[in-house]
């Protein structure tokens, strides 16, 4: 089995970044899949790319532009 | 009219941190790499553009580095005709590899290095700036610029005037969002713009003998629920660090949470006699061809672009300034009093979350002598509070004793040693109240409310909307004001009862300040702490961890000194039935306690000021 390297793009674990840990994954090439050196996280690109989406569930009111910071609900 | 200055700098760094680590794996350390430091260069002429077409000018920070580049030396010189922008000289940037060969080490980050080494490199450093451009910059900065470093260049190069000196709460959450690798410990600091003390740079002076002589800005503008709360380099006014946090639309690339940031910061005009700030500074390597990290170079860009062309928006519209940071060391000293001799205008931040949608709600406060922060979410509590009245003398860098720990030492952080909420014994650090009522206890921590700012005289008043107390038998509606005496050093908090269910009820008060001191999470021994209550009996408890507790009443006041941190905190009471006490702590509880009980009826308000001094 060859060395991992790291992929078209610099992903870091998901499972890491939802606990405030920023790790780059790396790519095995074999296995077609990320995986993390400091959880037990892998996955294909497609799965990271989903698992990311996730991430972004705690951010409610990223998408919201607001106009005015004294309207609160 | 309100006025919100913008400062936008870049750098030419002719190896970006991370493009030879990280986008560069599998390959050799190369630090002279050809390719490596062209690329570099474009990212700056992107830059630039970016700014200068939407007529923005900018703040050139010229790297040691790039001081032995030709065309970066060009550039600079180029646009500071064609566009006004100023050429300074940054700290940051130093790894070269005439660097590398002079002095013998992979250092970087100029507050760690020996004393010696600090005043060789700004020497070498500015000296080569001089030969290059024929005069000596009026800004310069770092990451951080600790007060020795601070002080050792406004004494050799007096021209500087401004400098980046603080990277806001980049402290422990960063390093362990780094998987324990980023040493940028400097927790503690106003989040805006200050005149540091020639003491420590994160304590802003209180007179003319204390001012360093520089205008320090903060390395970026951060979003002060999220930056508090968690990573620092996902959450300021720096677009690709939004990316970082994956803060963006991964179908459509929209990214509106930077520009509420920016609008936010806009508002806080309104507690800071009409002015407003915002720094922007990207550094090379977050514009790599690569991409960074999921972001590929398109969004990089596109970020970049749109952060700039917002900006200039809003300087089209006439609400915003663009200046450079020597300019703006000028405004801003003439806008603050200090030109006249005023040290002490704080400045205040009330921020909302605007990211989480939970609707918390902070209020941020600096002056010469705190940094405070009260937490509506939590009642008014008093979550996080910094004794700057010490003007602590802490030098940082190899053969100190703080290396790399340029952290202002806290005596409340919810985070780092809990908050209201602890498991299974002992108790955080917080500043609340408890109300009491036939055995029934509720903490004000637990009553989610809203604040609303007022300003009267020298007094910035901080109202809380009312909050009820449900005891079984007895409902009672209190109001929390906190007031901040501009120079005072003291925070004074009045609980008033507006209405009560039952008038006659017995209704009691705990006022209270759990303490301890750090910077991180972990305890310090506190064996040299001394507890009292003056008074009618005076009452001491020198610090053993045995758990000991001492009252009087009607006592003048009950206090910690606290000799590590050259402090001493106190609190003194107007109220009912008023009773002094103090707490010692425990092993599994290193915190001590420091409070007033007393009692109170409808319409009755119970008064106390906590104050804090240098206790030398």
């Amino acid at each position: 089995m060859a060395q991992a390297g790291k992929g078209k793009l610099n992903y870091r674990c998901p499972a890491c970044f939802k606990r405030d840990l920023d790790i780059d994954m790396f790519y095995d090439k074999d296995k077609k899949q990320y995986y993390c050196m400091r959880c037990q996280f892998f996955g294909t690109e497609e799965e990271v790319l989903a698992e990311n989406e996730t991430v972004r569930t705690k951010y409610k009111d990223y998408l919201k532009r607001f106009t005015s910071f004294e309207d609160f609900d | 009219m309100d006025k919100f200055v913008v400062n936008i700098i870049h750098r030419p760094e002719m190896v970006p941190e991370y493009s030879a680590t990280v986008t560069g794996h599998g390959k050799e350390e190369d630090i002279g790499d050809k390719a490596l430091l062209t690329e570099s260069l474009d990212i700056f002429k992107t830059q630039q553009e970016c700014a200068h077409k939407n007529g923005l000018k900018t703040t050139i920070q010229m790297t040691y580095a790039s001081l032995f580049n030709e065309e970066a030396v060009s550039l600079a010189k180029e646009h500071h005709e064609k566009y006004g922008d100023e050429i300074a000289l940054t700290l940051l940037g130093l790894p070269c590899e005439q660097f590398r060969e002079k002095y013998k080490t992979k250092d970087f980050c100029i507050w760690m290095f020996s004393m010696d080494d600090k005043m060789a490199i700004v020497d070498d450093v500015f000296g080569k700036f001089h030969d290059i451009f024929g005069f000596y910059p009026e800004s310069t900065g770092s990451y951080y610029m600790d007060a020795e470093l601070t002080n050792y260049i406004k004494e050799k190069y007096p021209s500087v005037k401004c400098a980046v000196a603080t990277c806001w709460e980049e402290g422990p959450k960063a390093y362990h969002t780094c998987n324990n690798s980023w040493y940028t410990f400097m927790d503690g600091g106003p989040w805006a713009p200050w005149i540091p003390s020639k003491q420590n740079t994160h304590a802003p002076a209180a007179n003319a003998a204390e001012d360093s002589g520089i205008v320090a800005i903060p390395h970026l503008s951060r979003d002060l629920i999220a930056c508090y709360d968690g990573n620092g380099s996902n959450f300021g006014t720096h677009p690709q660090n939004v990316l970082r946090g994956m803060i963006y639309d991964s179908k459509t690339w929209e990214f509106p949470y930077l520009f509420n940031l920016i609008d936010q910061y806009r508002y806080l005009a309104k507690f800071n006699n009409g002015y407003a700030y915002n720094m922007m500074f990207v550094g090379p390597g977050w514009m790599n061809k690569m991409g960074r990290w999921e972001a590929p170079y398109e969004l990089l860009l596109k970020s970049y672009e749109e952060g700039c062309a917002y900006y200039g928006k809003l300087k089209k519209e006439g609400v915003l300034e663009d200046m450079t940071m020597s300019e703006f060391a000028d405004y801003y000293r003439e806008k603050k009093g200090v030109t006249a001799g005023n040290y002490n205008e704080p400045e205040c931040a009330l921020w909302r979350d605007i990211l989480y949608g939970s609707q918390k709600q902070l209020f941020w406060y600096a002056d010469p002598y705190m940094r405070a922060c009260v937490n509506m979410d939590q009642g008014g509590a008093i979550v996080d509070l910094r004794p700057y009245v010490a003007k602590l003398n802490w030098p940082v860098g190899i053969g100190t004793k703080h290396i790399q720990d340029a952290s202002y030492p806290f005596l409340i952080q919810e985070k780092y040693r809990a908050g209201y909420f602890t498991h299974y014994a002992g108790e955080g650090t917080v500043r609340s109240a408890k109300i009491c009522h036939n055995g029934e206890e509720v903490d004000l921590c637990l009553c989610r409310t809203k604040a609303h700012f007022s300003q009267e005289g020298k007094s910035r008043i901080l109202t809380l909307d009312p909050v009820d107390i449900e005891f079984a038998d007895c409902t009672v509606t209190i109001q929390t004001v906190i007031t901040f005496e501009e120079g005072s050093s003291d925070i004074k908090i009045d609980r008033k009862i507006l209405s009560m269910s039952d008038p006659n009820a017995d209704i009691t008060i705990n006022e209270y300040m759990v303490g301890c001191y750090g910077t991180t999470e972990y305890t310090e021994d506190m064996s040299s702490l001394t507890l009292k209550l003056e008074g009618s009996e005076p009452k001491i408890i020198p610090y053993e961890y045995k758990c000991r507790e001492a009252s009087l009443e009607n006592a003048d006041l009950a206090s910690c000194v606290l000799p590590p941190i050259e402090t001493k905190v106190s609190m003194c009471c107007e109220g009912r039935d008023k009773v002094g006490y103090i707490k010692e702590g425990y092993a599994f509880s290193p915190m001590f306690t420091i409070g007033y009980t007393g009692s109170l009826k409808d319409k009755e308000v119970f008064t106390t000021w906590l104050k804090l001094e240098k206790a030398n």
